[in-house]
């Protein structure tokens, strides 16, 4: 495809490591003009988006951050085969010109590809910063590609990187890699020559008969695939012959590409004898003892300053329910039906609340977590928490969200965006899910002290205990399908430098993101509403006259199996919705106070005056302890939810780990209510 | 010869061997660490992933992991 034949439509991909600021420059590029899905078939996040230039629409494809071009996971592997495919015109290879010599690996793997490129030499301002000067012309001639130096956060410098894109679609120009070939030769016995003897001097796709040389002495199991496909059978005997002789290939290979950009370094880059900066604040970061307090205590911390920004933007969602008097009103002089009163009034500015709300605290909590991810503080949490978190099949990262779900699930399950593995990813919500929230603790204490008084303690220990156990169960259970082999690899990560926020390049992608959120938390928060307002809808606003309650009596024989009672069990069901929602919902059934619907939806947690001697001749002390443990361990609520949703961008996922939740809390309460009931 | 793990913080070595499966070749050569090349520990304690400098990055390596690299001591 080129720019003639597409309609003046041109493909952009984006190649680097991580840590490269693809995402800064993805950001800056396209702006709110993206569009994020997945890769066909795979659980790979695909990002794309567009801008124009001179009325050309010009598409961008971020591709998948990889350290190399091997065939060892999932990311690698679509990265290359979209390179292979001839999709994108052109590829922009990113760099961190402040590590510019290990940063060239991806340039390195790349040659040989047969498609135009570009090099980027990012963060060029921390570069100079440090005393080092790149020469990007003398760069550019030994490539043979252009070479633009930038700062992928700065659009204002973007020009030279415009006028590189130009160029490279103009002249097409690939890299020069004969000097990379010659060192190749000199590997093992000359197999590589022998190699490029036997393979198709065309190639395979955009992959150069060069390119697949390289791989195949790396061991490439994809690229031997390929080559069985094409290659006569005795050619292809031929190759597997030769390489049987070759043993740790990708350390050849690898010491060749380094040796190239030892060369192209040479006399490009300019800096002083380097000497790793360990600030003292690092020391303490890394500290075998202090490294684990310090970074609890700064998640906490930011957890908190999540809520800075939040609070007005809650505070808003706060008063939508409020525009209920005035609109009731207009409504009713205009002669309106009361089931449409009803339904503005329950359900659509009740959803505007619900998203509102989430999304401010979404908001505050991408902005934190991302600003220590930015700062580069998440990677020092990573490697504290290695070890620890490595048991549950999850990198060190991970702690971040389940720290933080202590106060919220929404912002626990938003916080997973630092994670840069989508089954980890998802294995850290499912994880996130069993951490009792603050709302679990505005109700359990209530619950507990009106039904054990002084032993109310135990029961939180109780819950602190089950929880740990069922975080290792759970994770058993999820990390079988989520968490592949890659993944439980041994711990090898950049622990990049320290550098100041770029807050506008920050800003920029949370509210791109912000905006994602808040349409799809309106769609699902409004449907789920919906139902559950038809389920507890009644004429006369009689609990007694809805579905719901019909079906809490007409299933009360099954879940008194679970102890839970009729009145419990449809508290228990409301506890999905919001976890306060578990009180609110006791007084409605129990006393009357509001309809089952606005219980649900806006109880702040309160008790019903006269709820507690209710319960207490009500209940026995075994359901009690059955509720606590069912509601506890319930899904959080349904922001939480939409937040999984969100986040997972899987709805079959997010409905696995709802069902797991909704079956496994009843298990836990009916072994409470039995194992209980023995002594109770 | 010593492996990784056993170099003390400070010291600095040169990279003669490397061991492991296919992936973790593949890896380690990304992240800059091949045979020949000049890298320097900067933290090894017990529990926590070794940290060197080499390259102009300073990588984290786990200590398992880290048996499997083999090094000349030279300063």
């Amino acid at each position: 495809m080129n720019m003639l034949t597409n309609n003046k439509q041109t493909t952009i991909a984006l190649l680097g490591q991580p840590n490269s600021g693809k995402s800064t420059l993805f950001n800056g590029l396209t702006g709110a003009r993206q569009h994020v899905g997945n890769w066909p078939g795979k659980t790979v996040e695909k990002k794309e988006g567009h801008y124009y230039r001179a009325d050309i629409r010009y598409c961008v494809t971020d591709l998948p951050g990889t350290y190399s071009l091997s065939a060892n996971s999932e990311e690698e592997i679509i990265t290359r085969d979209y390179i292979a495919s001839g999709q994108a015109d052109v590829v922009c290879i990113l760099a961190d010109s402040s590590q510019l010599s290990r940063s060239l690996f991806m340039l390195a793997d790349y040659a040989g590809i047969n498609c135009p490129a570009v090099l980027l030499l990012n963060l060029m301002d921390i570069a100079e910063a440090q005393g080092k000067t790149i020469d990007a012309a003398k760069l550019e001639e030994k490539l043979g590609i252009p070479v633009v130096p930038f700062v992928a956060a700065h659009i204002k410098g973007y020009a030279g990187f415009f006028e590189a894109i130009d160029r490279a679609l103009k002249e097409k120009q690939l890299i020069n890699i004969q000097p990379l070939i010659e060192k190749y030769y000199t590997i093992e016995n000359g197999v590589y020559e022998e190699l490029i003897k036997l393979i198709p001097k065309q190639g395979i796709d955009n992959y150069s008969n060069f390119w697949l040389a390289a791989k195949l002495v790396e061991g490439d199991k994809a690229v031997l695939k390929k080559l069985k496909n094409t290659l006569t059978s005795d050619a292809y005997k031929e190759v597997q012959i030769i390489l049987s002789s070759v043993e740790n290939g990708a350390l050849y290979t690898g010491g060749c590409k380094f040796k190239w950009i030892d060369e192209l370094l040479f006399d490009a880059l300019v800096q002083k004898q380097t000497k790793p900066i360990v600030s003292k604040f690092d020391r303490l970061a890394t500290h075998k003892r202090w490294g684990k307090p310090l970074a609890i205590a700064i998640i906490l911390l930011g957890l908190i300053a999540s809520f800075i920004p939040a609070a007005p933007i809650m505070a808003l969602g706060g008063m939508i329910p409020k525009l209920g008097g005035p609109i009731t009103e207009f409504l009713l002089s205009a002669n309106a039906p009361q089931l449409l009163i009803d339904l503005i009034n329950q359900v659509i500015l009740n959803t505007l609340y619900f998203a509102v709300a989430m999304i401010g605290f979404v908001f505050g909590v991408n902005l934190v977590f991302g600003f220590l991810e930015e700062i580069g503080y998440m990677a020092r949490v990573s490697y504290v928490f290695d070890d620890t978190m490595s048991k549950l099949g999850l990198q060190g990262k991970s702690v971040m969200p389940l720290v933080v779900s202590f106060g919220c699930t929404i912002g626990g399950a938003a916080g997973t965006r630092v994670i840069d593995s989508w089954g980890q990813k998802v294995l850290t919500i499912a994880l996130a899910w069993v951490v009792p929230c603050a709302a679990t603790w505005a109700i359990v204490p209530v619950l507990s002290s009106i039904f054990f008084e002084a032993w109310a303690p135990l029961i939180i220990v109780a819950i602190f205990v089950v929880a740990g156990v069922h975080m290792v169960i759970t994770a058993k259970i999820f990390g079988s399908k989520l968490i592949r082999d890659e993944d439980r690899a041994g711990l090898i990560m950049e622990l990049p430098p320290y550098h100041k926020p770029r807050w506008r390049a920050l800003f920029r992608s949370i509210l791109v993101r912000t905006w994602d959120i808040l349409n799809r938390a309106l769609r699902v928060i409004f449907i789920v509403s919906l139902i559950f307002w038809f389920l507890t809808y009644s004429s006369s606003g009689n609990s007694n006259e809805t579905l719901l309650y019909r079906f809490g009596r007409t299933i009360e024989p099954v879940t008194i199996i679970f102890g839970l009672t009729w009145q419990t069990f449809l508290a228990y069901i409301a506890s999905m919705v919001s976890k306060e929602a578990a009180l609110g919902v006791l007084g409605s059934l129990y006393l009357g106070a509001g309809t089952l619907f606005s219980a649900t939806v806006a109880s702040g947690g309160t008790v019903a005056s006269g709820l507690s001697s209710v319960l207490l001749t009500s209940l026995t002390p075994p359901t009690a302890l059955a509720f606590i443990f069912a509601v506890t361990f319930n899904a959080p609520c349904l922001m939480a939810i939409t937040s999984t949703y969100q986040e997972t961008r899987s709805l079959k996922w997010t409905l696995r780990i709802l069902g797991y939740y909704f079956l496994s809390s009843l298990v836990l309460a009916s072994l409470v209510y039995h194992i209980s009931g023995l002594f109770l | 010869m010593l492996k990784l793990n056993n170099v003390k913080a400070g010291q600095k070595a040169i990279v003669v061997k490397i061991q492991g499966d296919k992936r973790f070749l593949s890896r380690i050569t990304s992240i800059g660490l091949t045979l020949g090349c000049k890298i320097e520990v900067l933290y090894n304690e017990s529990k926590l992933p070794l940290l060197l400098y080499g390259r102009d990055t300073v990588v984290a390596l786990n200590q398992k992991e880290s048996k499997n690299v083999f090094v000349e001591v030279i300063a």
